[in-house]
């Protein structure tokens, strides 16, 4: 261990700062198992993420320099291994030393999967999620209608009667007795000599 | 104080006199970085032969280790550029050196996705131009493992529940 990560040194809420700090760099040194790394204990950030990994193999910077697993297109060789090193991927990887040509289509599927954990047509593989969502948007849009139908029937009062066929015919009418609009609107289109609309 | 002297890479009579005076040191020699020339534009003078030759370079260093391959194929993956053939030749060589085969299958897939909306012209030439590579290392390309085609399903998180 090269010792601690920057910025990563406790709180002072104990007495003797100083002496926390150098417990706990000798803490964080010796690999404690995580039963013993209580929440409120800041250890160095490289001890806290080696933890995490378990057995996986860091191989690379990484995204953000942390060593952590993630699928991206646009970075696609991630820090770490995706599988920790078990037995079979350990005797795969002495193969793979080797001549590739000798490697079985399996093996070599295992060695890409041990690595990675999904391949690029598997993370820019269509979810089908528009689906759903149109889904939920129509279904979204036929209840407010029915809530209109509800309020219509239950909350609203009844129209006026000036809104009935008969008394928006005689309106009708009297707006044909009063000339409107008889240039380029509505009485234009009337002819009053015969008393009936123009063809 | 010591920092900004070893920033700035000069002589070591420069440097004490920076050590004991290091509001001189910036003012005297007006420096804006220490080794490399930055301009204020975007745009660098290296021609498109001279980024290849880097690359392939940099690549084909016979103690190159993972790490380093892993950091050039991401920094490439960043670039608006699909790699030339032989930056690729070069990159799957590297894969070899640190017996990393899952590495070369997946910078394949990698150069693919550069391709953008135009793969059918790109990607096939790309093979082309590196299948002696890949048939001299071994290596299949991701539509031979069948990797072209999604194989296992992983549930989303934000579907877990």
């Amino acid at each position: 261990m090269t010792g601690a990560g920057p910025g990563c040194l406790p709180l002072g809420n104990e007495s003797d700062i100083s002496s926390m700090a150098g417990h706990l760099l000798k803490v964080a040194t010796k690999h404690l198992p995580s039963r013993y790394v209580a929440s409120r204990i800041f250890i160095p950030s490289v001890a806290y993420h080696k933890e995490r990994i378990g057995n996986r193999e860091v191989v690379g910077f990484g995204l953000n320099g942390e060593p952590s697993y993630i699928d991206r297109t646009d970075f696609p060789m991630p820090a770490i291994r995706f599988k920790e090193n078990s037995q079979e991927i350990i005797t795969l990887r002495e193969k793979e030393k080797d001549d590739w040509r000798k490697l079985t289509m399996d093996e070599k599927k295992a060695l890409y999967r041990a690595s990675f954990c999904q391949t690029f047509a598997e993370m820019k593989a269509p979810t089908g999620e528009w689906k759903s969502v149109l889904a939920g948007t129509l279904v979204a849009m036929s209840l407010t209608i029915w809530i209109y139908v509800w309020m219509k029937k239950f909350v609203y009062q009844p129209m006026p009667e000036s809104f009935s066929p008969e008394r928006k015919a005689a309106q009708f009418q009297r707006m044909i007795d009063l000339r409107i609009n008889p240039i380029e609107g509505l009485t234009s289109n009337y002819d009053y000599e015969n008393n009936r609309w123009k063809d | 104080m010591f920092r900004n002297a070893m920033l700035s890479g000069f002589s070591s009579v420069r440097n004490v006199k920076n050590l004991f005076f290091p509001s001189l040191a910036n003012i005297k020699q007006g420096r804006v970085s220490a080794v490399c020339i930055r301009s204020m534009s975007k745009h660098s003078s290296e021609t498109e032969e001279e980024f290849d030759a880097r690359y392939e370079a940099y690549f084909n260093r016979s103690d190159i280790d993972g790490w380093d391959v892993r950091k050039a194929m991401n920094d490439l993956q960043g670039m608006d550029l699909v790699p030339e053939p032989k930056i690729i030749s070069a990159a799957l060589k590297a894969c070899r050196r640190v017996n990393d085969y899952a590495l070369a299958v997946r910078f394949l897939e990698a150069v693919k996705d550069k391709c953008g909306n135009r793969v059918k012209e790109i990607y096939p030439y790309i093979i082309q131009e590196v299948r002696p590579i890949l048939d001299e290392l071994g290596v299949n390309t991701p539509e031979e493992m069948g990797y072209d085609k999604p194989e296992l399903y992983l549930e989303s998180v934000y579907d877990i529940h």
